[in-house]
């Protein structure tokens, strides 16, 4: 009992810190800065538990005895754990200086990251649907109500309500799949349906693929597949920066998380029915994201459109791994901590400069940038170039990661079309490092102010560049190679 | 030391950079520190030029784990092949670095020492991915050079130049990944390593459609007719230093490419390809001659210039004989010197005059006479005089042309005569006649004097002593042959 309660500490720290700030929330007398320390502090403290807790090799369910198999503690929903904590301390850390320029932001902002975040880790243990539901359900509300922050804002709050109403219904379609998953096994938990999967002819279980779809259909409607992703540029444009840095990258790899554990554990037996139409979606998504991201003038936005196509090498991983490829599993969380590096640190440098000048960034108004601010234009390079999948970044290794796993799995068409959408992205990042190179100075010279946000992004850079290279050739600090060692691990503690 | 030479070799120059990035160093440091690094850099070329034994395949070879889970290695090596253009890297950047060295803009310092370290290490590279990387990495440094540093519409063209060697790089990755998890099919492993791949057997089917993927690749960068879009723009908006590297170096990299990697994986799909390519290589030996003939612009000319005997270089490779290679590789030695003496002297065309069209050129003969002879006698050998190493490399490959069958030799000996003719009639039209441009102009000055001489005097040498040269790569080539 007492051991179970030091594997759910880090939830209930985070779930602390949520109920301690939206308690204090009220008091004008806390500063922005404090909530903020706040927050860092639970999230922190969080991720320190969590790395304890990783040395834990067995999985088993948690409080057996009250919840059932509603919750499982293994090393796969650690590792997303991590991932979720270490995002949002990362996500609250180089925005930092965006609160400080913005009056609209309050305590009950850095509460409802908290609270998302721990939906989102509920969601990594949740073992049942109805469970997953609730978590999914805990997550997104509050993004929602972080979407339309700014509540004087006409995007904002027009982009709340396009999410809210969009996600609700797809939110919808998870319930209704649930219904029918329980129609046909007559239980929710994970473990009934494994056992209904691989117990019964699959010409009898029609319901139950009628189920996942639909649940399919709310996944693919968070990562913003191509048919359900009307919302993105609109919601990514809306959203204050923080925000859609947070939707981008955390919130993605929550939904991952659900998808491969569903994929990988319950329907490993009948993900081939599911493959086509994955791999019909894949198409899509990666062409229509290349062309809106193509077709964007603002850098916000673009950025928005490109992680549609970024989602789309994440489609081509999960049809690779319906197909039996071994590699696919940790190629895929290899290329959420890729993208979630370069992605962040990107909108990061955007929400940066968005505190200083209170415009929105155009590609145009990027020009002279690397004379304004070289260390800044040197640093939103290598995160193009990490986006665009340039070798000697980490972004690299991680469409290499996925590329062979299509290859392997005999996606030949699909790895070339990747390659190929991969190529036109060079074009849109292209453009901005062009933008901030290669045009003559507008404004005047500003040094870069060294402080908590541009610390943090300069480290981020450095991360991307050193998960690219690095390596097995200098001893003693670990490469990227570690992390997929680590995640091989996690799919193994996946039963 | 021996066994990581090659390693300091690739690296210093990148090194120097960062070094230099940090402590924020000014202009005079700056330049110490890049022409420093490049001539240390050629010591240890020279010293491993001393070291370097022409029976053996290939040596100082050094492999390591890079990235273990996919098998990726840092894998480098030396051989005669990649020892012709290292060493021409390395006897062409400290030139270069003379050329610029009034140069004020720090961007470009670096840019350059990048630059060494990219084309440096795609030639010493022979893991597959490394290579791509080296590739990629070299890019880089053009795209900023030309879009920052370039004139006329450079923006568009730095990204034209970026958009098409992406494509091609693109095409090349995807082979690179199949062929590698070929290996992995067959042996349990993964491994890019070439010697490793080289290994496995490609059914023909499959074999034609990764050919393709490399020789796309190759293709754009030498480039070979229909591929070549990006050039003369590029080479039009370039500053003087990247062109120079960009037509004495990178586009030899292409060759490299075919020669390395395309005949190392797939030397029995080559011949499939063979007919397609060497008409391709034909057709751009004559078609870009009479572009360069047609060209009023000196650096648009001899982009031109220099695709058509990149073409006539890639020619010699697909005939296949020890005439058409030995000449190649003589070739794309001797091509690489004498027109990075001819960018250069365009360069200091445009420094005096800031103008490069002919029209608007002419009488220099009579003001600048030490200008003219250097003019001259680049442009003459690029033309392939007797007497200069052109000659020798052109001469080795028309034969090697003839060997293989008597149309073809006929076609590829127009080369000779198609570049006497644009050379000439550029020549009397810039360097004799009347003035049609009123500035001040200088002859050479001691700095510039010092910068050209030492690729003149390699021109001569290679033009009358070629057996000084031949020992060295030889055995290499009849290896290779066989």
């Amino acid at each position: 009992m007492i051991q179970e309660l030091f594997f759910i500490l880090p939830m209930l720290t985070v779930l602390a810190g949520a109920m301690s700030l939206m308690l204090l929330s009220h008091k004008k007398s806390i500063s922005l800065k404090n909530f903020n320390f706040i927050a860092l502090f639970f999230l922190l403290s969080a991720t320190v538990f969590e790395f304890f807790a990783l040395s834990n090799e067995e999985s088993f369910y948690l409080f057996n005895s009250i919840f059932g198999h509603s919750f499982i503690i293994d090393k796969f929903a650690t590792i997303f754990d991590i991932m979720f904590t270490l995002g949002a301390t990362l996500t609250l850390l180089v925005n930092s200086d965006y609160f400080k320029s913005r009056s609209y932001f309050s305590g009950e902002y850095f509460s409802l990251i908290l609270f998302s975040v721990f939906g989102m880790m509920m969601l990594a243990h949740a073992h049942e649907l109805v469970t997953a539901f609730i978590s999914l359900e805990i997550a997104s509300l509050s993004v929602y109500a972080l979407v339309g922050f700014h509540k004087t804002k006409r995007v904002s709050s027009e982009a709340m309500m396009k999410y809210l109403i969009l996600g609700s219904l797809t939110g919808a379609f998870f319930m209704l799949g649930t219904a029918l998953i329980y129609g046909a096994v007559g239980s929710t938990s994970l473990d009934a349906i494994s056992l209904y999967v691989n117990s019964t002819p699959v010409k009898e279980m029609s319901l139950l693929i009628v189920g996942a779809s639909f649940i399919m259909v709310t996944i693919m409607f968070k990562i913003g597949a191509v048919p359900f992703h009307s919302w993105i540029l609109d919601v990514y444009h809306g959203a204050p920066y923080p925000i859609t840095m947070f939707m981008a990258s955390t919130f993605k790899i929550a939904i991952f998380a659900i998808a491969l554990r569903l994929y990988l554990v319950n329907f490993t037996s009948i993900n081939y029915i599911w493959t086509e139409m994955l791999q019909v979606i894949t198409i899509l998504t990666l062409l229509g994201g290349s062309w809106l991201a193509i077709s964007q003038t603002l850098v916000k936005r673009m950025l928005a459109g490109s992680s549609i196509v970024h989602s789309g090498y994440l489609l081509i991983g999960i049809s690779s791994l319906g197909l039996g490829s071994d590699m696919a599993a940790p190629a895929i969380m290899f290329y959420l901590l890729a993208y979630f590096l370069s992605a962040v640190g990107a909108f990061g440098i955007l929400s940066f400069i968005a505190s200083q000048s209170r415009q929105q960034m155009s590609y145009n108004d990027f020009k002279g940038f690397a004379v304004r601010r070289p260390y800044m234009a040197l640093m939103m390079s290598i995160f193009m170039l990490s986006l665009a999948g340039f070798p000697s970044t980490i972004g690299f290794l991680g469409k290499f990661y996925i590329f062979t796993a299509a290859i392997e799995s005999g996606q030949i068409l699909l790895a070339g079309l990747g390659i190929m959408t991969a190529f036109i992205s060079v074009y849109y990042y292209f453009k901005l490092i062009a933008m901030m190179y290669f045009y003559p100075e507008i404004g005047d010279v500003k040094i870069l102010p060294i402080n908590i946000s541009t610390v943090i992004i300069a480290l981020m850079a450095l991360a991307v560049i050193w998960g690219g290279i690095g390596t097995s050739l200098i001893p003693f600090i670990p490469g990227a190679d570690s992390f997929i060692d680590l995640a091989k691990e996690a799919i193994d503690s996946l039963q | 030391m021996i066994e990581n030479i090659l390693t300091y070799i690739i690296f210093l120059p990148l090194v120097t950079a960062v070094v230099l990035g940090l402590v924020r160093a000014n202009l005079t440091l700056l330049r110490v520190g890049a022409i420093g690094s490049s001539l240390a850099t050629l010591g240890l070329v020279l010293y491993t030029l001393s070291l370097f034994d022409p029976e053996k395949a290939m040596q100082f070879t050094l492999s390591k784990t890079w990235i273990q889970n996919a098998g990726i290695t840092y894998n480098i090596g030396l051989d005669y092949l990649s020892l012709v253009i290292l060493l021409l890297i390395s006897i062409l950047m400290p030139l270069l670095y003379v050329y610029m060295l009034k140069e004020s803009r720090k961007g470009y310092w670096y840019n350059m020492m990048l630059l060494q370290t990219g084309v440096t290490g795609a030639v010493l590279a022979l893991d597959l991915i490394l290579f791509y990387l080296f590739w990629e990495t070299m890019l880089l440094p053009i795209f900023v050079m030309i879009g920052k540093y370039g004139s006329g519409m450079k923006q568009y063209n730095s990204m034209k130049i970026v958009l098409m060697t992406v494509l091609g790089s693109m095409s090349m990755l995807f082979s690179i990944l199949y062929i590698g998890y070929m290996y992995f099919e067959t042996h349990g492993v993964w491994s890019f390593a070439l010697f490793d791949l080289a290994t496995i057997e490609f059914d023909a089917r499959t074999s034609i459609w990764l050919t393709a993927g490399f020789l796309l690749a190759f293709a754009i960068k030498i480039p070979l007719v229909g591929f070549h879009t990006w050039m003369a723009p590029a080479y039009g908006s370039a500053p003087t230093p990247a062109v120079v590297i960009m037509s004495a170096i990178m586009a030899k990299l292409g060759v490299y490419g075919i020669w390395r990697f395309g005949y190392t994986l797939f030397d029995n799909t080559l011949v499939y390809y063979e007919p397609i390519l060497i008409v391709l290589a034909l057709i751009g030996l004559i078609y870009y001659a009479i572009r360069a003939i047609t060209e009023d612009d000196l650096r648009r000319q001899f982009a031109y210039s220099s695709g058509s005997h990149l073409s006539l270089i890639a020619l010699g490779i697909f005939l296949g004989n020890i005439y058409a290679w030995g000449g190649s590789l003589y070739f794309i030695a001797t091509h690489a010197i004498a027109s990075a003496g001819m960018f250069l002297i365009i360069g200091l065309t445009y420094h005096r005059f800031r103008t490069l069209k002919i029209i608007e050129l002419g009488g220099i003969a009579q003001g600048a006479p030490i200008f003219t002879f250097f003019f001259a006698f680049f442009a003459l050998s690029i033309a392939g005089v007797p007497g200069t190493g052109g000659f020798v490399g052109e001469l080795l490959i028309i034969i090697g042309a003839f060997k293989e069958s008597f149309i073809i030799g006929v076609f590829t000996a127009t080369t000779m005569l198609s570049a006497m003719v644009y050379i000439f009639w550029m020549l009397q039209r810039t360097l004799f006649g009347s003035a049609k441009n009123l500035c001040e102009f200088k002859d050479l000055n001691k700095k510039e004097i010092m910068m050209l001489t030492p690729l003149v005097i390699l021109l001569l040498v290679t033009g009358i002593a070629p057996s000084l040269f031949m020992p060295l790569f030889e055995p290499g080539l009849l290896g290779a042959l066989r």
